[in-house]
């Protein structure tokens, strides 16, 4: 942050305080007291995640069942802010390896507080780097209680690493076996009227990588999107292949990335940090195939009686499948009993988000499995008809399949020894919030 | 490695005092201290991990100090850094303790291992201790030219960290030259951009002081220095580019050529992964094209998509600032994101602050080409589960209609938000049909009609209810039943609660008359009489205003409350647009999120030391004896009531700067000059009103039908019940007549929020409470529990009441207990009481 964090603390739900790490004196030693009463005890807690109290902001974040608060008493830079907590987070995880809870955090505090110490300095922050730290803060997250000696590898030249110039990737890997695994990963998002329209729809995409290669490898990536295409096939001079092409509306990149040749070339080329790690986001607004259509009929028979049918249509190719389906069709809060058939899957009401959970653990492409149910309502006086419907919500998980219908075309290794490479490459999309109006 | 012992015993949060486990700890500390057997580390570390667990859930272990200096003195890195954290927490207070550990600090930072160099000087410089600054200044300046760039990028910080305990030390021993000399030549990133950040820090800081420091602020922006970073842009961390990038934004660059290379070679930074810096570009470039129009809206094109993918990507926090900014860009560029307002729908699971954004998005963006989409969704989210979204998405159709678009169409949706039939969203668009009637009074027809058929039974929120009356009064001749509603509404004066209501009550009923007298007669008269006896004093004020105002001529009366209107344009903007502009330059940081220039809530003036009361425990009787004190010396100044109010001020002025506590009291007696005016000006003009009214009837009180003198004559209302702003009790006397006095009110209710958020510390609503000649003798608690004993004195007689009120904050609930000398009085002095508090916290 161009201007400092005073302090940071970690709190638990009920404002108890597990990590708190003061790094300027502008700030009071209360300020979590005025933190709990202020915003954790009242109603404004979620209303927003910025607030200020007695002349001092505070950036809260909530991550799992702990609050990351972030206490400045100057102009500081917001996004800057929480884009640090979401760093320092990300950094703890890949210590811990995995959760990040209250639990990991009582059972780690001496290591975030190491942590604490390295990654910000004064307020401003410093490297916070998984790969660099992991050099010089040997101490292991606790993983099992088995695995308690410290690892007292010495690393000779660990500090000339913390800051070089390829911030990302020390020198001197070595591995038996060079391997890459690349993830093309999706999320749809959709929004769709009760009349059938799509008010909005969008993917976000990101890769991410795995690598495994000895010493300092240049990689370059192909993907069938419309610039980079068009841009190869007026330096080869021919014309561009026919076929689908993907228009990106934006792109950005790992700081491994090489810009510059990105803007004049349109290739991705870049020396990758050594394990895994984020190569690219983009965004998508046209052209999506949405994998799934929704389609709901609800009627309501008198007043206590509602019957409800929701046919989902799978319109990705029919050798493919989805995995771990959840549809969840809302039903009135005074919903008495229920009664449904589905043709595929599990379905059951779950009065706690009134909804009708409809499962399908397998679904393959190119069918059109429905769910039908009666539902009696408990009759009430004063509601008329709720007009007040929530979306239907769909979960699901596509492999082998993107909806923006981008490709890898190419995955090429270069490093100076030669040595062989396997290149791995999987698809995969998601839903992000996938809402149908009824 | 055990999970901290404390946290599995007693995981409340009312953490025990860990008395026993301390001295317990320090035992075995003690213990380890001169051990050098083997596995000796391994317990000292399990030792070591209890302190800092004790420590951080804020059991107090600084007893332990010069233990863990003992036991630190190992070669075990982990061990080293948990004592110098401890150290570096507690060295502030025990200042001598912490010249134990300057020693080994010392040696350490000569260490061969660069690791352990810099964590000894970075915890040397963390001390915080202003007399040990003189062994910081030679490790300091060896860390400075070390050779390892770890240790310089310590160092670096470490003489920010100096120069905040001691500027002098620092500036005397020539560190910012030194780190001007790095910054220009080292060849490492990161201490680059930590001598960038301690520079600009130190030499603002300077600046007010020292001619010489603010040039050396400037030579920041200078060219040489500005190209030198830029260069190596790409080397810097993600964090030190924002830094860079928003140095970079104040600099001046002499020509257009200059910019395009600039924004040239920044371009690539508007895909980089991290947020922070694509904002910090974006306010670059829009800084840099400022002066030139067209490419400025270029600007705006490029980096419309990033913003985008900004928005919908990351987390809903940092979705949230980023949705600040686009809010301000789009205030600029309405048109830019007009054909991109899809990606403000709202998602049925994303939090209230980023839905409330995006409404604002879609209010802002809307125009004549997406007006329909976007009212479509709108009504969407008004029928929507999520009441307060319901709301702000009524407000926001509003918004949108006096925008001019397409006004027809939307007229009718809020229609039709009424025949939803649902309180909140009826109150809503109430509120919004009368703003859009005094901006197109030509929809008068349509939306009367529909107005008309509310019963004003459903409409509870005060400000939605006084919408409808201003309507009934506004179009009275336009609904049949207006005068009736309105007459069922005066029946129930008394239990309406909010001032505004009754005011807006007033006026309609006055209008009402005037267009429809006959029928209106008796309404009016009783609303008159109602408001003359009314205990607010707007709503007396008005009263009376319109009850002389028709005893003078009616016609006048006509014009004053009923001339003919125009439509209203244009709604006053709240936000000046020098002051959207001084946002705007802040680009990128808190003043975005807050919509106001930082100077509003940075200056000192605004704020304190955040300081809570924390000893206020015990809540015997005279605790507040300084505040009794200084009030009786105030008291003892204004018993001389021939002193003139000048020279009062100057005997009151020192006193008043004398103790923090006399503050308070100073208010308290500036106050009383009016107080001991009011009632001898409040009390003849009730009597003038009583001989006035029986009089004055004539030719009025005839149209009126008022023929009676009870009317509108404020006699049934109790004299009203004033207070002496200059009380004494003693705090025996207090104690004696609280065991004696039987408590004759006890009630419980709830206070605003508002109050709640001002109560900070008891001494807030002290002061507060003063103001309304309601002192306190004692008060105490802890948040959310506090606790006040209070008493006020009649203004006449010496009549006392005692109050003990409980606030919880957390709750919001209040609980009086009121004993008083004079039993009849005490519930209109409960009233007094509660509308005093409920003042607390309000602007």
């Amino acid at each position: 942050m161009p201007v400092a964090a005073s302090a940071i603390y970690f709190l638990n739900l009920r404002g108890d305080v597990l990590i708190n790490r003061l790094y300027r004196d502008d700030v009071g030693g209360n300020m979590v007291d005025a933190f709990r009463m202020h915003i954790m005890q009242t109603k404004e807690l979620g209303t927003c995640p910025v607030r200020q109290i007695g002349g001092c902001s505070f950036f809260y974040m909530r991550i799992s069942n702990v609050y990351i608060v972030i206490v400045v008493s100057s102009n500081a830079n917001v996004a800057c802010a929480f884009k640090f907590v979401v760093e320092a987070v990300t950094l703890f995880k890949s210590y811990f390896g995995g959760a990040f809870d209250e639990d990991a955090i009582r059972n780690n505090f001496v290591l975030i507080y190491e942590l604490l110490d390295e990654i910000m300095d004064f307020g401003y922050p410093q490297n916070l780097s998984p790969e660099i730290l992991k050099l010089y803060i040997t101490q292991e997250g606790v993983r099992s209680p088995f695995s308690s000696k410290p690892a007292d590898k010495p690393v000779p030249n660990a500090t000339l690493q913390v800051t070089g110039a390829v911030g990302w990737r020390r020198e001197g890997l070595a591995y038996k076996k060079n391997e890459v695994f690349l993830d093309i990963v999706e999320s749809v998002n959709l929004l769709m009227s009760s009349k059938g329209s799509v008010l909005r729809c969008d993917v976000t995409g990101k890769i991410l990588m795995k690598c495994f290669l000895s010493g300092m490898p240049d990689l370059k990536l192909g993907l069938n999107d419309k610039i980079g295409l068009e841009k190869e096939s007026q330096l080869k001079s021919r014309p561009t292949k026919s076929g689908k092409t993907i228009e990106l509306d934006d792109v950005t990149f790992h700081q491994c990335v090489n810009l510059t040749r990105f803007n004049s070339e349109k290739t991705v080329s870049f020396v990758p940090p050594d394990g895994e790690f984020e190569l690219m986001k983009y965004r998508i607004t046209e052209g999506v195939n949405l994998p799934f259509r929704v389609l709901p009929t609800i009627k309501e028979l008198g007043r206590t009686r509602m019957e409800v049918n929701v046919k989902v249509k799978s319109v990705f190719g029919a050798k493919m499948f989805a995995l771990g389906v959840v549809v969840k069709i809302p039903v009135p809060k005074q919903t008495a009993k229920t009664n449904f058939q589905v043709t595929s899957g599990r379905a059951k009401y779950n009065a706690a988000i009134d909804c009708l959970v409809w499962k399908i653990r397998k679904f393959p492409g190119q069918t059109e499995p429905t769910l039908s149910a009666e539902i009696e309502l408990i009759s009430t006086i004063a509601e008329k008809k709720s007009s007040t419907r929530p979306p239907i919500q769909m979960e699901f998980q596509v492999p082998m399949f993107t909806a923006s219908g981008l490709r890898v075309r190419f995955l090429k290794v270069w490093e100076k020894s030669g040595y062989n490479t396997v290149e791995w490459v999987r698809y995969i999309t998601k839903a992000g919030s996938y809402e149908i109006r009824c | 490695m055990a999970p901290p012992a404390q946290s599995q015993r007693s995981p409340s949060p009312s953490q025990p005092s860990g008395k026993g486990e301390v001295s317990d700890l320090k035992m075995q500390l003690r213990q380890l201290a001169g051990s050098r057997a083997p596995g000796t580390d391994d317990s000292k570390r399990e030792l070591f991990k209890k302190a800092i667990s004790y420590m951080t859930i804020g059991i107090d272990v600084s007893s332990l100090f010069s233990e863990m200096v003992m036991c630190s003195a190992t070669s075990d890195i982990v061990l080293k850094k948990m004592c110098y954290l401890y150290v570096g927490n507690y060295a502030k207070y025990n200042p001598d303790l912490a010249l134990l550990t300057i020693n080994f600090l010392q040696k350490d930072c000569k260490d061969e291992d660069p690791m352990i160099r810099g964590l000894a000087l970075r915890s040397l410089c963390s001390l915080r201790v202003a007399n040990l600054v003189e062994y910081l200044v030679g490790p300091l300046g060896l860390g400075l030219k070390d050779g390892n760039s770890y240790v310089r990028t310590v160092a670096t910080m470490g003489v920010l960290k100096l120069y905040h305990i001691s500027a002098a030390t620092c500036i005397d021993a020539d560190f910012p030259a030194t780190l001007k000399h790095l910054m220009l030549n080292d060849p490492d990133a990161q201490v680059v951009a930590n001598c960038l950040s301690a520079l600009q820090e130190i030499w603002s800081l300077e600046a007010s002081t020292s001619e010489e420091a603010s040039r050396e602020r400037e030579a920041l922006l200078s060219k040489p220095i500005i190209y030198c970073l830029l260069n190596r842009i790409k080397e810097f961390s993600e964090w030190a580019q924002c830094i860079v990038l928003e140095l970079v934004a104040k600099y001046v660059p002499s020509d257009g050529n200059e910019i395009f290379d600039m924004m040239n070679l920044l371009e690539d930074r508007l895909q980089h992964a991290n947020g922070a810096v694509v904002l910090a570009t974006i306010k670059l470039f829009l800084q840099l094209t400022l002066s030139m129009t067209d490419v400025h809206q270029q600007v705006y094109e490029r980096i419309k998509a990033p913003l985008l993918t900004l928005v919908s990507s990351g987390s809903s926090e940092q979705s949230y600032a980023v949705l600040s900014h686009l809010h301000l860009l789009v205030m600029r560029a309405p048109i830019l994101f007009s054909s991109d307002y899809k990606h403000f729908y709202c998602q049925y699971n994303e939090p209230f602050y980023v839905k409330k954004l995006k409404l604002e998005m879609l209010t802002a963006v809307a125009n004549e080409s997406n007006t329909y989409e976007i009212v479509t969704e709108l009504c969407e989210y008004a029928a929507n589960v999520d009441i307060p979204i319901a709301r702000e998405s009524i407000r926001a159709v509003g918004k949108i209609a006096l925008q001019q678009y397409d006004v027809n169409a939307i007229v009718d949706r809020l229609l039709q938000f009424l025949e939803m039939e649902k309180d909140y969203v009826t109150a809503e668009t109430l509120v919004l049909v009368k703003d859009l009637l005094r901006k197109y009074p030509q929809w008068s027809h349509d939306c009367i009609a529909v107005v008309g058929n509310i019963s004003s039974k459903n409409v509870q929120e005060p400000k939605a209810k006084a919408a409808l009356i201003w309507m009934l009064g506004e179009y009275a001749q336009d609904m049949q039943d207006a005068p009736y509603i309105l007459e069922s509404l005066i029946d129930n004066w008394d239990d309406e609660h909010s001032a505004e209501v009754r005011l807006h009550l007033l006026t309609a009923v006055m209008k009402c008359f005037l267009r429809r007298p006959p029928e209106t007669q008796k309404a009016l008269g009783a609303a008159l009489a109602a408001g003359l006896a009314d205990f607010h004093q707007d709503v007396h004020d008005r009263a009376l205003f319109y009850y002389r105002l028709l005893q003078h001529n009616v016609s006048v009366a006509e014009r004053v409350v009923n001339p003919p209107k125009q439509a209203v344009s244009v709604f006053a903007d709240t936000q000046s647009s020098e002051i959207k502009d001084r946002i705007f330059d802040e680009f990128n940081s808190l003043s975005v999120v807050y919509q106001t220039p930082s100077y509003m809530f940075i200056d000192k003036e605004h704020r304190g030391p955040f300081a809570f009361s924390e000893e206020l425990e015990n809540l015997s009787i005279g605790v507040e004896s300084a505040n009794v004190a200084s009030a009786q010396r105030v008291e003892a100044n204004d018993k001389d009531l021939l002193l003139s109010t000048s020279e009062k001020e100057e005997t009151r002025g020192p006193s008043s700067n004398g103790s923090a506590y006399s503050a308070p009291s100073y208010d308290s007696s500036s106050a009383s000059l009016i107080a001991s005016q009011a009632p001898s000006e409040l009390i003849p003009s009730n009597q003038s009103l009583q001989a006035h009214a029986p009089q004055a009837s004539l030719a009025i009180d005839d149209l009126l039908g008022l023929g009676l003198p009870v009317a509108p004559n404020p006699a049934p209302s109790p004299p009203p019940l004033t207070l002496n702003a200059k009380a004494v009790l003693e705090p025996n006397a207090f104690q004696q007549k609280w065991r004696q006095l039987p408590i004759s009110v006890s009630q419980e209710y709830s206070i605003n929020p508002q109050g709640v958020a001002a109560l900070t510390t008891p001494q807030a609503l002290l002061q507060h409470m003063q103001g309304h000649f309601i002192h306190c003798i004692a008060s105490g608690g802890q948040a959310p529990n506090f606790k006040f004993f209070f008493f006020a004195q009649k203004a006449e007689e010496s009549s006392t009441f005692l109050v003990e009120c409980i606030i919880n904050s957390s709750s919001c609930k209040v609980q009086i207990k009121i004993k008083a000398d004079d039993q009849s009085t005490s519930q209109a002095f409960s009233d007094l009481f509660q509308s005093a508090l409920s003042k607390f916290g309000m602007p």
